[in-house]
């Protein structure tokens, strides 16, 4: 985790417990309070994480108005629709435009946002969220429990990547400012995943417009609106005069510049062209902090890069062989190695910015001897050889590739690194072609269940991440943890899960991998997500 | 050449005329069924694309039958040949929300600016090159226009392209380092690295075709004659020798758009270059075949051009009664 200063522990706690608390009230000043700080002259008293490390040493300032954010990103947005085709690319656009009732922090603690008000029923079956006063859509239509209701009917048709998960059985809109949604049997994430991108509320039926033609000039409560969009190409927002946030965004302007390489990236934002990027590789970072026109912030999030085993390969479906070779890594060296010190050693399949996540999870740890004493045990004492298959044009992952086939070399296990092109890598991971693989998970939630059912859960779709991992004790805990209320005996649950995961070792988390953007030292008041979006109407320039 | 463009056109312009359409049109009918079924026989499916590596098995199928990505090879021959013939376009695109001529439409104009300019550049730095290595033979420049020309031969037009970057843009501060936003300074680095790729070879052939004709008996008669030797160079000699560089040129038309589009890429230029590398990553099959598409009509045009102009240049096409 990052050394955050002093102040914002203190807001750290407050998240902390509020996030335990089942009955949040957001009357009091824990979010109103951010929204009526005006750019007045003074300095907005509830900088978020993501700011103080966005612009290194800068963002204790007068925000000023004005001004456009050029933001080169590598890929364009590919459509708006948010619950389509809701992959990340799209999502970093589609959160600017529409907004859900809840949100979280830069710490993924969670945070009401449309809904100042929400709170659930003893037996947590029955949700009720009050909606913030005096929100109005880009259009200037006021936002209604009808628009909400038809929102979340859409996502429910369409299904989609995201889908809501929660056994929800009704929505309804209640008086003038309510939304109450039922459920059939408690399901504890169900806050977390409303927060998704793919919760976002849209006007009912589409504001009149045409589904097809909504989603090229959308129309939501976020922060900026579509103003011209060459698809395939640039994205340009203008910002929101509706916004319910007073006085944000400050900036006139974001444009979403497209810049496919990385290196042109860096090279962009060293010349001006751009003044922020979405993302820096770690090889670049030293180079970019030590210039002092640019600011670079590193910031915790939701991505595991993780060794993957075909858990029904001849070798690693033997568990002493997977337990082998998690024995046989050097984690440390090999995370600052290949991340030059950005990013942390992971020691559990859940990121320290998840809740529940277990510090003191049994990984098994660097130990040469321990490895061969596992790898004794195996059906194949005297090593084997294999393919480790990892995507081309990934430098970092050829790296850590090589690393590894060292590794595995010293217990006898001998490794042949299979590179190709990304489009044929996810084919033969899907179908299951493939011993080992480098890849990385990224969480959509900030809960647990999210990922953890994702790469465990035999009946959730993805194969535990087609590793076919299945372990039925695993299997039920999830089921447990879905249904229990936050608290320390959830938390138990999450742990237990954490440990037989490291345990059975069906892959092996590497490394959390930090969230890394750089901007002009003149760009302040970033705020970036654990999920890598950027918050930008806290944003501003100085001039 | 001025004046003599509204000559009827001669026999020899005629069988030109019959030549290229019977080659020009199998050669894009190829192009476009070759690029289908490559497409189709390398691995990847555009859905997993779109919705990367968690999405469940579920919804990836989902979109593939939206896509249409189920129907039989045939079927989707078929109904590609459909959208070619019938609405000159490959399809909607799979990724975006348009469609491949529209796609295509919007990145062309960039595109064919960078091949224009590298034209151009490749037209400034020949011919002076030729001209001095000719004039000054097996002397230290000609030398040296011999081998430096050797080493951008040797060199891949990524690396090159990145060098000017690091020189000019990095280092100098003259130029953008990349990108389209700042108009025609954006294009020359980009245009500068495919004109470096592509013109030893015609360095090389323009020399060695300038020396051939200094010897020619009409450059002694117009010697004696007392033109002056600068008219004779421009006029006569470089005119006569530039007909089999154009050929050779025309020969790696193919090359030169290639080289653009990869060059593309370097200087994160957006254009079809970019749009086809990453319409390949994703298996848009539409847009790819529509660039292929695009692509073939344009080597195709310039070549004919190239050799239409070399059909005008040859002195005996160009005098009435000439056969």
């Amino acid at each position: 985790m990052l050394a955050l200063p002093g102040r914002r522990k203190h807001y750290r706690l407050i998240a902390a417990v509020a996030a335990v608390a089942i009955f949040v009230s957001g009357c009091s000043g824990s979010s109103d309070a951010a929204t009526s700080a005006a750019p007045s002259g003074a300095a907005d008293p509830q900088q978020p994480a993501g700011s103080s490390a966005s612009a290194a040493g800068t963002s204790a300032g007068v925000a000023q108005a004005g001004g456009t954010i050029t933001f080169g990103r590598t890929q364009a947005p590919t459509s708006l629709d948010l619950h389509n085709q809701i992959t990340a690319n799209n999502a970093f656009a589609i959160d600017k435009i529409f907004e859900s009732l809840v949100s979280f922090d830069a710490d993924g603690a969670l945070e009401p946002w449309l809904a100042s008000k929400y709170e659930s029923s003893a037996d947590g079956l029955t949700w009720t969220f009050t909606l913030r006063d005096g929100v109005t859509f880009s259009n200037g239509a006021p936002l209604t429990p009808a628009d909400v209701v038809f929102s979340l009917n859409r996502h429910f048709k369409v299904g989609g990547p995201l889908p809501l998960a929660a056994p929800i059985t009704s929505i309804a809109a209640e008086g003038a400012n309510t939304v109450v949604i039922k459920l059939s049997a408690p399901y504890t994430p169900f806050l977390a995943e409303l927060a998704g991108f793919s919760n976002g509320i849209l006007p009912a039926d589409f504001g009149g417009v045409a589904e097809d033609k909504f989603f090229l000039k959308p129309v939501g409560t976020g922060p900026f609106v579509v103003a011209t969009w060459d698809q395939g190409g640039d994205l340009t927002f203008t910002a929101n005069k509706k916004y319910w946030q007073p006085g944000k965004p400050y900036v006139d302007s974001l444009i979403y510049r497209l810049v496919p390489e990385d290196t042109q990236l860096i090279a962009q934002l060293q010349g001006g062209q751009v003044n922020a990027i979405d993302q820096v590789s770690p090889a670049n970072v030293a180079e970019l902090e030590s210039n002092s026109k640019l600011a670079v912030s590193n910031t915790p999030g939701w991505e595991i890069e993780t060794l993957f085993f075909n858990n029904l390969d001849t070798h690693f479906s033997d568990r002493f062989v997977r337990r082998a070779v998690s024995y046989a890594l050097d984690r440390q060296g090999l995370v600052q190695a290949t991340s030059f010190g950005t990013a942390t050693v992971a020691g559990s399949l859940l990121p320290p910015t998840i809740p529940d996540y277990n510090a003191q999870t049994k990984t098994l740890n660097f130990n040469v001897d321990a490895a061969q004493k596992e790898l004794k045990q195996s059906a194949f004492p005297d090593g084997f050889s294999t393919k480790l298959m990892v995507a081309s044009g990934n430098s970092k992952r050829a790296q850590e590739a090589q690393i590894i086939q060292a590794a595995l070399a010293e217990i006898n296990i001998k490794v042949e690194i299979e590179s190709i092109d990304l489009a044929a890598f996810r084919e033969r991971f899907r179908a299951f072609d493939y011993s080992m693989m480098i890849n990385s998970a990224l969480s959509d939630v900030a809960d647990p269940n999210g990922i953890i059912s994702f790469q465990a859960d035999p009946d959730a779709g993805t194969n535990a991440y087609w590793t076919h991992y299945n372990n039925p004790e695993v299997t039920a805990l999830i089921q447990q943890g879905r249904t229990k209320a936050e608290g320390p005996d959830r938390a138990a649950i999450y742990a237990q899960i954490q440990d037989l995961i490291a345990g059975d070792a069906p892959y092996i988390p590497l490394a959390y991998t930090p969230n890394i953007k750089a901007t002009s030292a003149t760009v302040h008041g970033l705020v970036v997500l654990p999920n890598g979006s950027v918050r930008f109407q806290d944003a501003w320039i100085s001039k | 050449m001025i004046g003599e463009a509204f000559t009827l056109p001669t026999p020899g312009a005629l069988r030109w005329a019959r030549r290229t359409a019977f080659t020009v049109i199998p050669v894009v009918i190829g192009v476009v069924l070759a690029t289908f079924f490559l497409l189709r026989l390398v691995p990847g499916d555009p859905a997993a694309a779109i919705l990367g590596d968690q999405a469940s098995d579920a919804s990836l199928a989902a979109l593939r039958e939206k896509m249409g990505l189920n129907s039989s090879i045939g079927a989707q021959l078929l109904d590609f040949m459909g959208q070619v013939f019938f609405h000159a376009d490959t399809g909607n695109s799979l990724v975006f929300d348009v469609s491949s001529r529209q796609l295509i439409a919007a990145r062309a104009g960039i595109s064919m600016s960078l091949v224009a300019l590298s034209v151009v550049f490749t037209a400034v730095i020949v011919v002076p090159m030729a001209l001095l290595a000719a004039t000054h033979r097996d002397r230290l420049l000609d030398q040296l226009i011999r081998i430096i020309p050797a080493i951008g031969l040797s060199m891949p037009i990524f690396w090159i392209g990145l060098l000017l970057v690091l020189v000019f843009a990095v280092r100098l501060g003259w130029l953008p380092v990349g990108g389209s936003v700042n108009g025609f300074a954006s294009l020359i680095l980009p245009a500068l690295a495919v004109a470096i790729t592509i013109a030893p070879p015609l360095i090389r052939s323009l020399r060695a075709q300038l020396l051939e004709v200094f010897q020619a008996d009409f450059v002694s008669t117009l010697r004696a004659a007392g033109l002056p030797s600068r008219r004779i160079l421009v006029r006569h000699v470089l005119r006569n020798a530039a007909l089999p560089t154009l050929t050779l040129f025309g020969l790696n038309v193919a090359y030169l758009v290639g080289g653009t589009l990869i060059v593309e890429k370097v200087f994160a230029i957006n254009g079809l270059g970019a749009l086809m590398f990453e319409a390949i990553g994703n298996r848009d099959f539409p847009v790819v075949q529509g660039i292929a598409l695009f692509s073939a009509v344009v080597v195709v045009a310039v070549t004919l051009v190239t050799d239409f102009a070399v059909h005008r240049l040859d002195p005996r096409n160009s005098r009435p009664g000439a056969q």
